[in-house]
């Protein structure tokens, strides 16, 4: 087993960032372009606790490299299971993923949490664990292991700057959106 | 927003995108809104989601993958 770990800060407040979240696989991030489908499968708020509970479908498009994806059944579209966690009392959104494809021969387990560091700031810390399931030799199941986390890295990377356009772009349009909001007051008023 | 693995969903899909974030950003995250307002939008989506994902032979895998969850469910459903 591999495990992949990140932490990262967002000069956004926690509010602004578990709402961008949602959105963060739209086509203002034109970094994540491997995230091709994000399908909402359930949702519920939970009357005792208050805390959304949403289960979603990611669909990924990328290229492996020629080894491992001819391990992998020659097929380039993947699945993860995504179910989340918010907890807007305690300022909290978990997220646990898991992959669908390829399962029978490598195991990834993805957990992200979002929490307020300030008024303004928001940490994202992610724990990546990622295990080779096929049989054979050790060495194999290495590699298999290395370039999946390897391939973790690049995506966190790409995803925090991906996310950054996404949470500029929805504080913009939110601003703009007030901005209308206040001027049709006025004419009402 | 971000698109349905299935394009025949998308268009059913982005009015219930939309409603859910206007509903979580103005309500949910104030503390107003103990239910899901979105839920006659959800209904059309998923029942065309539904079909896309049996086609394609997702709803197996989901099944496996929604087992292996529950035990997140124990950590994260309640208060800490």
């Amino acid at each position: 087993m591999k495990v992949f770990s990140n932490s990262e800060t967002f000069d956004y407040s926690w509010e602004e960032v578990s709402t961008a979240n949602w959105r963060k696989y739209c086509p203002w991030n034109e970094k994540s372009t491997h995230v091709i489908a994000v399908d909402t499968l359930s949702r519920h708020v939970d009357a005792e606790t208050g805390i959304l509970r949403t289960e979603r479908l990611i669909t990924c498009k990328q290229s492996a490299p020629k080894w491992l994806a001819s391990l992998m059944g020659g097929t380039d579209v993947s699945h993860v299971f995504e179910t989340s966690y918010v907890d807007p009392e305690s300022k909290k959104v978990t997220m646990v993923s898991q992959n669908l494809t390829w399962s029978n021969i490598l195991s990834c387990q993805e957990k992200v949490v979002y929490q307020p560091l300030s008024a303004t700031k928001t940490q994202f810390v992610q724990e990546a664990k990622v295990t080779a399931l096929c049989g054979g030799w050790q060495k194999v199941k290495n590699a298999v292991e290395e370039a999946t986390v390897c391939r973790f890295s690049e995506n966190a990377r790409l995803g925090k700057e991906g996310f950054e356009t996404v949470l500029e772009m929805s504080r913009r349009v939110f601003s703009e959106e007030k901005k209308k909001q206040t001027e049709r007051e006025t004419v009402a008023l | 927003m971000s698109a349905s693995l299935a394009p025949e969903c998308n268009e059913v899909k982005e009015r219930y995108d939309s409603c859910f974030l206007k509903w979580y950003s103005e309500k949910y995250l104030r503390g107003k809104g103990k239910t899901d307002e979105c839920s006659a939008l959800f209904k059309d989506y998923k029942h065309c989601l539904t079909n896309a994902l049996k086609e394609r032979g997702i709803d197996k895998m989901l099944e496996d993958a929604r087992e292996d969850h529950k035990e997140n469910d124990a950590a994260n459903m309640r208060r800490g």
